[in-house]
């Protein structure tokens, strides 16, 4: 079904659900996002049928982007079948008549990820848009938004690094799990979204555009396609990501596929074992697939 | 009533990805052609960005009377104003409002028409954010001076203006961050 299928079938939402204007907006900042790549671009997020912290900054980014021939991924964790992204993914479609779904990393044109970039190299033909609780990473060092949009001016990160180094102090090595700051192009810091650590290096010279979206605290930013992104980090303390070794040192691998180069999650049985699988659920299955079809090559 | 393309939401849909695009790949040329039929692509960037909350600047009358109605934006000096529509075969003669350091967005964006994009005497060497190494663009009827002043006004960033330059059918983008040298 066409938008004006779509309109003259009585549907009382507009293709999207937002308003043009509300999607003018957002088109504005996420314009000027891109040409300053890091900057958190402040807008008027609109309430969205679901509460904010849900996703909504991610929704309203999707909702002014797509058009009726989107193919569309939504995924939760790595998953494209837990709770908020088969919700988001359904209001989405109900919403967006015409656009397509799937699960695959490689046939979708736009991805809309929590706490996630997926395994699969991202191509320039995409767009991913990642969901943001806390967009500034300078809001534990300083309480005033004021002070620190200066600083983000002046790319003042002094306290952010003494940060850091309180934990290398007190831990012997720097305790950030996710959301990681990353320095954007050389100036702004940015908060990347709680991904892991893992996916940090994927926003570096990306083929794709990286979109990031607050709804609550009404900010939009982004990563422009081949752009410098590094992980704040000291000279003699380099950046790592997580290894995912067990106590003899061996890489662990997934108990599902059996990569060892992905990122996993960790699972608890009811007898206290624990067991590691791909945190990326499209992924897990290719690996699989592969196996599969190497095993009817060789019977 | 037969409503031009360019003022219908699917239309300005696809027109802001062609947006997207070209702000994220500089000096990429997107042909908006098979989007807005006889229209100019200067006026569908228009018809696609404006309302009333944005601010526009006609310094060169280039927006024809009907087109403010429906664009609704608020009349702005080019001096202030968050979008500039420019002729560009003339010169430079104001200094568009380049943000401030806290808000870098307040930075004009400068929607420049001239001959063409993609062929032409100009030829620029491109490189920066959304860019792999190097990238080349060839432009017609853009009087250099715009460069020269660009270079001035994105000398400090995060200020500094944006420019999308239009031919009749066609948009090419080049944001603040884009490090420009004429060959």
């Amino acid at each position: 079904m066409n938008v004006t299928a779509h309109t003259t079938a009585g549907n009382a939402y507009t293709f999207g659900f937002l308003d043009e204007y509300a999607k003018k907006e957002v088109r504005r900042a996420v314009l000027k996002a891109i040409a300053i790549p890091g900057y958190q671009v402040p807008y008027a997020s609109r309430e969205m049928p679901m509460g904010r912290g849900f996703g909504t900054g991610g929704l309203q980014l999707t909702l002014s982007l797509i058009g009726p021939d989107e193919v569309i991924k939504v995924i939760d964790q790595g998953s494209d079948d837990s709770v908020n992204a088969v919700n988001l993914r359904q209001f989405i479609e109900m919403m967006c008549p015409g656009v397509s779904t799937t699960t695959k990393t490689a046939e979708c044109t736009l991805i809309q990820s929590r706490h996630r970039i997926p395994e699969r190299p991202l191509t320039a033909a995409q767009i991913i848009v990642l969901q943001v609780p806390y967009p500034d990473p300078l809001v534990v060092v300083e309480p005033s938004e004021d002070k620190r949009k200066t600083m983000h001016g002046e790319a003042d990160y002094s306290r952010l690094l003494v940060k850091l180094y309180e934990d290398l102090v007190t831990f012997d090595e720097i305790t950030l799990s996710h959301r990681y700051p990353t320095r954007i192009n050389g100036h702004y810091i940015i908060d990347p979204s709680p991904i892991p650590r893992w996916d940090v290096p994927k926003l570096n010279d990306s083929a794709a555009l990286i979109l990031l979206g607050a709804g609550r605290e009404k900010k939009i930013y982004a990563v422009p396609p081949h752009t410098q992104a590094t992980p704040l980090a000291f000279n003699d303390v380099p950046f790592r990501v997580e290894d995912f070794r067990d106590a003899a040192g061996r890489r662990r691998a997934c108990a599902r596929c059996g990569c060892m180069n992905s990122f996993l999650d960790e699972f608890v049985s009811d007898s206290g074992d624990k067991t590691y699988q791909c945190s990326d659920s499209d992924w897990c299955d290719e690996q699989l697939l592969q196996i599969e079809r190497l095993r009817r090559k060789s019977a | 009533m037969n409503i031009e393309s360019i003022w219908q939401a699917a239309v300005q849909q696809q027109v802001f990805r062609e947006l997207v695009e070209t702000f994220s790949r500089p000096g990429v040329v997107r042909d908006l052609t098979q989007w807005i039929g006889n229209a100019t692509a200067h006026r569908a960037v228009l018809a696609t960005l404006m309302d009333g909350e944005a601010t526009l600047a006609d310094p060169h009358g280039s927006i024809a009377a009907p087109d403010w109605r429906l664009l609704q934006a608020q009349r702005g000096a080019p001096e202030t104003a968050r979008y500039v529509a420019i002729d560009g075969s003339r010169t430079p003669d104001f200094r568009p409002a380049l943000g401030r350091l806290e808000s870098p967005e307040f930075g004009a964006t400068l929607l420049i028409e001239i001959i063409a994009i993609g062929s032409g005497l100009l030829s620029l060497d491109l490189a920066g954010p959304g860019i792999d190494g190097q990238r080349e663009l060839r432009l017609e009827g853009l009087h250099t001076d715009w460069l020269l002043h660009r270079a001035d006004w994105v000398s400090g960033f995060p200020l500094g203006v944006d420019l999308l330059l239009c031919d009749a059918t066609c948009i090419v983008a080049l944001p603040r961050t884009t490090r420009i040298a004429i060959s």
